[in-house]
C-alpha cells in the first residue's frame, strides 16, 4: 500500500545570532545552514497494517508523514501511496487518505460539526447514499450525535479529536495517517478513540499509520514500529521482537536485613555467579534498604540471584519487573543520543 | 464540466457559510466598510482641496482626475472582493503551517485560498469607485457608446486580474521566504501612484508602474480610454494580454511554491 | 523614581531588537512608507507647474519639498500605533495578566513606542532628513537649518510623538468593545494622515475649517513640528505652539488615565 524508497528531506533556514549584537549582525549576514531532518528512510507497509511511527521530539516523524501526505516534497528518494506518488499526484492522493493532526483541526472552526461534513462530502465527492452510510458508522464508533449541531470552536479537546476523526474518514480513505490522535486525552478517551481506530481497520482494511508518545497507543493498536531517531530509521519489526531484543533484562528487588554486608556482595556478585559486570548489576536504596539486581534474563534466572543473595544475608521482600515497553523506548533514544555524543 | 459544476456549488456552500458567521458580528462589517469608505473619499476632498488653488493639473480638470480616481478604484474593489485571503498566505498560512490544510484535500489549491473568504470591507471601495463613476457620466466626460459600455466591462475583469495576478506572485514568494507579506505591501501600495495620471511622475517611476507593476494598466490608462482624450481602444487590448501574461506566471510561481513548500514545526 | 523607570527599559530594548529581527520588511517598509511622499512629491511639483502663482497656500515650491519629506521624517517617529498592540493584548487575553503585574500597562506601551521610535528615527528617519538637507542646500539653494532649529524642532517632535501616542491609547480602548478594530484603524489612519497635516498642509484648508482645527489636537501630532522646522513660526507664535502642545500631552494623559480606570473596572467586573 505503502512504499518508501530511500526519502530524505532537507531544510535550510538563515542562521540566527543571539542577543541585540546579534540581532544587528544578522542585518547583514546571509549566512544559510542545511538540516537534513529525513536521513534516506526505507520501509513497504502493506494494506491493513496499523504501523506505529515513532521517536523522540524532532526525530522526523511528522516530517516524514508530511511527504506521504504530499505536504512536503523530498529532497532525495521517492514514496508511492496506493500506486500514487503524493507529491506529483497531489489531489489524487488526497482523495485516498486521511489525515488527524492532533494539535491543528481540518474542520471549520466556527461553523458547527453537520456543516463541516456537509462541506466535506463536496470536498471529496462523496455519493448521497455513502455518506449517510459512512455517517452512520461514524455516528456509532464515535458518538458524534452528542455534539453534532455545535460550532467545532466549542467542543472539548476529546470530542474535537473524535470529530476530526470522523471527518478524516468521512470519504473512507485507503490510508489513514494519525499524528499524536491521543495527545492531552484523558484514559477513557483514548480508550474510545484506539477502539475506534480498530473498528474502522477491521472493517474496512484501512491502513492506518500514527506517530505517538503514548506507549499505551502502540501496546494496544500497533502489530508493526518503526523507529527513527535523527532522521534515520532505527528499528522496523514488530512489538514482540523490540522487546526481545532490547527489553532483555529483569530487576529483581529484595529487602535485605542485614546492610552492612551489601557492600561486599555486591563485588562479588558477578564472580559468585559466574557472569560478567555489565550482565548483572547492582543497586542498593539505603532508605528502605532494597537491593535491586538487573540481569539479563538469558544469562541468569531469579532462583540463582536469590539464593546467591540468600547465602550472605536474609531477605525480607522480593519484587520481580520485566522492562516495560516505555523504559525500552527512552532506553533507545538514550542510547542514540550518547552515541552522538561520544 | 461535472468537476466546475462542483467547484462552483463548493464555492457557494463556503461562501454561505463564511457570510453566515460575518453576520454575526455586523458591526465589525459595517466598520471594515466605512474604513476603506473614509480611505477613498478622504483622497477625493485632497483633490478639492488642491484645485482650490489651480484651474488644472497639467491639462487634466477636476472632474476628470475624480472619474480616474473612482475608476481605479473599481477593479481594485472586485479582486479585494474574492480574492483577500491570498494576503493570509503571505502572511501566515506558510509560515505557521496552516497552509497544510489546502495541501491535503482533493481540490486545486489556490480556488481554497479564494474560497474560504469574500472580504465585505471591499464594499467601501466599490461603492466610492461606482458613486464617483456614475457622478462622472452626467458630467459630460465620459464616452457612453455601446462599445465602449462593453470594453469598460472587460477592463474591469481584465484590471481586476492583473491585481489578483500580482498579489498571488507576491504570495507565493512565502514559499521560499516564509514571510512574503512586506514584499506584497510594497507591490500592492505601488497602485496608489495609479491613481493620478502617470506623466506626471519621472520615467524611471512611469516604467516600473506601467511595465513591471503594471497598475497603470488597471487604472489610469484604461481610464483615459474612457474619457474623451482620443486614447485608443489599443489600451484595453494590451490590458487583457498583460492580465493573461501576469495571470500564467503567477499561478506557476504558486504551483511550483506548493512543492516547495515546507510546513511548519521544523 | 530612577529605579522604578528602570523596569521599562527591556520594552524599549525589547522593541528595537523585534524590529530589527525582520530585517527584510523592515527594509522593505521605509520603501513602502516612502511611496507615498513621492506621489505627493510628483503632485505637488505637478501642482505647482499648472499654477500662475509662485506661493499656494502659504508654501513656495521649494518649502513644500522640504515639506514634504520633514512630514513623512516626523510622521514615521510620531506616529506610532500602540493600539494596535492594545488590540493583540485584548484578543489574546494580556491586558488582564498585565494587570497583575507590578507595571503601569499604559507607561510600558509608551516605552515600547519610545524603542520604535528610536528604531526609526536611526534609521532610516536620520538619513533621509540629512539627504533632505543636502539635496535643500546644494540644489534647491536654500539656507541649512540652524542648530537652534533642530533643536526646537526636535523638542516638539518629542511632543508630538507624547502626544499621538496618548490619543492613540485612548483610541486604543475601543479594543475592549469590538473585536475588529483594523476598520477603524484604517478609518483612524485615514482621517489622521489628513487632519495632521500629513496629506495636505493645514494652511490649504478654508479659514473656518482652521479655526476648529486649532481647538483639535491632531495639528499638534505633525505640522507643527514640520512648521518650526521651516521657520514658519518665530517669536511669541512659536512659543504658543509648544505651549498647545504641552497642553495636549496634559490633556490627553489625564484623559487617557480616565479611561484607563474607567475600562479596566470593566474589565474586573466582566473577568476578561
Amino acid at each position: 500500500m505503502i512504499e518508501v524508497n530511500h526519502i530524505s528531506k532537507d531544510f535550510v533556514a538563515p542562521k540566527k545570532y543571539p542577543g541585540l549584537k546579534g540581532a544587528i549582525k544578522g542585518l547583514f549576514s546571509n549566512e544559510k545552514i542545511t538540516k537534513t531532518a529525513v536521513d534516506d528512510i526505507s520501509f513497504t507497509i502493506e494494506k491493513g497494517e496499523i504501523v506505529g511511527y515513532i521517536g523522540s521530539n524532532g526525530a522526523g516523524k511528522s516530517t516524514t508523514i508530511k511527504m506521504m501526505t504530499g505536504i512536503l516534497t523530498p529532497t532525495r528518494g521517492t514514496c508511492t501511496v496506493a500506486g500514487i506518488n503524493p507529491s506529483q499526484n497531489r489531489r489524487e492522493n488526497a482523495q485516498n487518505i486521511g489525515v488527524v493532526f492532533g494539535q491543528r483541526t481540518q474542520l471549520w472552526w466556527d461553523l458547527p460539526l453537520s456543516e463541516s461534513f456537509t462541506i466535506l462530502k463536496e470536498i471529496y465527492n462523496v455519493s448521497d447514499e455513502d455518506f449517510k452510510e459512512q455517517m452512520e458508522f461514524l455516528n456509532r464508533v464515535l458518538e458524534l450525535q452528542e455534539f453534532f449541531d455545535r460550532p467545532v470552536r466549542t467542543l472539548s479537546l476529546g470530542q474535537r479529536m473524535r470529530a476530526d476523526l470522523g471527518a478524516a474518514l468521512l470519504h473512507n480513505p485507503k490510508v489513514l495517517y494519525l499524528d499524536e490522535p491521543t495527545i492531552g486525552l484523558d484514559l477513557v478517551v483514548k480508550d474510545n478513540i484506539r477502539k475506534a481506530i480498530k473498528e474502522i481497520n477491521e472493517k474496512y482494511q484501512t491502513t492506518v499509520i500514527l506517530t505517538t508518545h503514548d506507549i499505551g497507543d502502540i501496546e494496544e493498536l500497533c502489530s508493526r514500529i518503526i523507529m527513527i531517531d535523527e532522521g534515520k530509521k532505527i528499528y522496523d519489526g514488530s512489538l514482540e521482537n523490540l522487546k526481545d531484543i532490547y527489553g532483555t533484562t529483569k530487576t529483581v528487588s529484595m529487602e535485605v536485613r542485614s546492610p552492612e554486608k551489601v557492600k561486599e556482595l555486591a563485588l562479588h556478585l558477578p564472580e559468585i555467579l559466574g557472569v560478567k559486570e555489565e550482565d548483572c548489576r547492582v543497586t542498593f536504596h539505603k532508605e528502605n534498604n532494597v537491593l535491586g539486581v538487573t540481569f539479563d534474563k538469558h544469562k541468569l534466572q531469579v532462583p540463582q540471584i536469590l539464593s546467591a543473595v540468600m547465602d550472605v544475608m536474609e531477605i525480607k521482600d522480593v519484587q520481580i519487573q520485566e522492562t516495560e515497553l516505555a523504559e525500552i523506548v527512552k532506553e533507545i533514544y538514550r542510547h542514540g543520543m550518547t552515541e552522538e555524543e561520544g | 464540466m461535472n468537476t466546475w459544476k462542483r467547484y462552483l456549488r463548493l464555492y457557494r456552500i463556503l461562501i454561505t457559510q463564511f457570510l453566515k458567521t460575518i453576520m454575526q458580528s455586523k458591526v465589525d462589517f459595517l466598520m471594515g466598510l466605512l474604513g476603506f469608505f473614509f480611505n477613498q473619499i478622504l483622497g477625493i476632498a485632497f483633490l478639492y482641496l488642491v484645485f482650490e488653488q489651480i484651474p488644472s493639473l497639467q491639462g487634466w480638470t477636476l472632474d476628470q482626475l475624480i472619474f480616474i480616481y473612482g475608476f481605479a478604484q473599481i477593479p481594485r474593489g472586485i479582486d479585494h472582493l474574492f480574492t483577500d485571503n491570498i494576503w493570509l498566505v503571505a502572511w501566515r498560512l506558510v509560515i505557521n503551517g496552516d497552509f497544510d490544510r489546502y495541501m491535503l484535500r482533493p481540490m486545486n489549491i489556490f480556488f481554497q485560498v479564494i474560497a474560504e473568504k469574500l472580504q465585505p470591507d471591499a464594499l467601501g471601495e466599490l461603492l466610492v469607485g461606482t458613486i464617483l463613476v456614475v457622478s462622472s457620466l452626467s458630467k459630460g466626460i465620459v464616452i457612453t457608446d455601446a462599445l465602449h459600455a462593453a470594453l469598460f466591462v472587460v477592463s474591469i475583469f481584465a484590471g481586476a486580474v492583473i491585481y489578483t495576478s500580482i498579489k498571488l506572485f507576491f504570495a507565493a514568494l512565502a514559499f521560499w521566504i516564509k514571510i512574503s507579506g512586506p514584499f506584497l505591501q510594497v507591490a500592492y501600495e505601488m497602485a496608489d501612484f495609479a491613481k493620478y495620471p502617470t506623466e506626471i511622475y519621472a520615467k524611471g517611476i512611469r516604467f516600473l508602474i506601467t511595465w513591471v507593476i503594471p497598475f497603470a494598466f488597471v487604472a489610469y490608462l484604461p481610464a483615459s480610454f474612457f474619457l474623451k482624450t482620443g486614447t485608443s481602444a489599443w489600451v484595453i487590448g494590451v490590458e487583457c494580454g498583460i492580465a493573461v501574461v501576469f495571470w500564467c506566471i503567477a499561478y506557476a510561481v504558486f504551483n511550483r511554491g506548493t512543492h516547495v513548500y515546507e510546513s511548519a514545526g521544523n | 523614581m530612577k529605579k522604578s523607570l528602570r523596569i521599562y527599559l527591556p520594552f524599549v530594548s525589547n522593541e528595537l531588537k523585534r524590529q530589527m529581527a525582520y530585517k527584510g520588511a523592515f527594509y522593505l517598509f521605509i520603501l513602502i512608507s516612502l511611496f507615498g511622499s513621492f506621489i505627493s512629491y510628483y503632485l505637488w511639483m505637478a501642482i505647482y507647474g499648472s499654477s500662475d502663482q509662485a506661493v499656494i497656500g502659504g508654501m513656495s515650491r521649494n518649502e513644500m519639498v522640504v515639506y514634504v519629506f520633514m512630514v513623512y521624517v516626523t510622521s514615521s517617529i510620531v506616529t506610532i500605533s500602540i493600539s494596535d498592540w492594545v488590540s493583540d493584548d485584548v484578543v489574546k487575553g494580556t491586558v488582564a495578566m498585565n494587570l497583575i503585574k507590578p507595571i503601569d500597562y499604559r507607561f510600558s506601551l509608551i516605552s515600547r513606542a519610545l524603542g520604535d521610535m528610536i528604531y526609526r528615527f536611526l534609521a532610516p528617519g536620520v538619513f533621509i532628513w540629512i539627504g533632505l538637507e543636502i539635496y535643500k542646500v546644494t540644489v534647491l539653494g536654500m539656507a541649512p537649518v540652524t542648530v537652534g532649529g533642530v533643536f526646537l524642532y526636535l523638542l516638539s517632535c518629542v511632543m508630538s510623538f507624547l502626544i499621538y501616542v496618548l490619543f492613540d491609547f485612548c483610541f486604543g480602548m475601543i479594543a475592549f468593545f469590538t473585536t475588529y478594530i483594523f476598520g477603524l484603524q484604517l478609518a483612524k489612519d485615514a482621517l489622521l494622515s489628513f487632519l495632521t497635516g500629513q496629506l495636505i498642509p493645514i494652511s490649504f484648508f478654508p479659514e473656518a475649517v482652521q479655526r476648529i482645527f486649532d481647538f483639535l489636537p491632531f495639528s499638534s501630532m505633525v505640522y507643527t513640528p514640520v512648521m518650526i522646522y521651516l521657520g514658519k513660526y518665530t517669536g511669541e507664535t512659536l512659543w504658543f505652539m509648544l505651549l498647545r502642545q504641552a497642553a495636549w500631552v496634559v490633556i490627553l494623559y489625564v484623559l487617557g488615565s480616565l479611561i484607563w480606570k474607567k475600562v479596566t473596572k470593566r474589565l474586573v467586573v466582566l473577568g476578561g
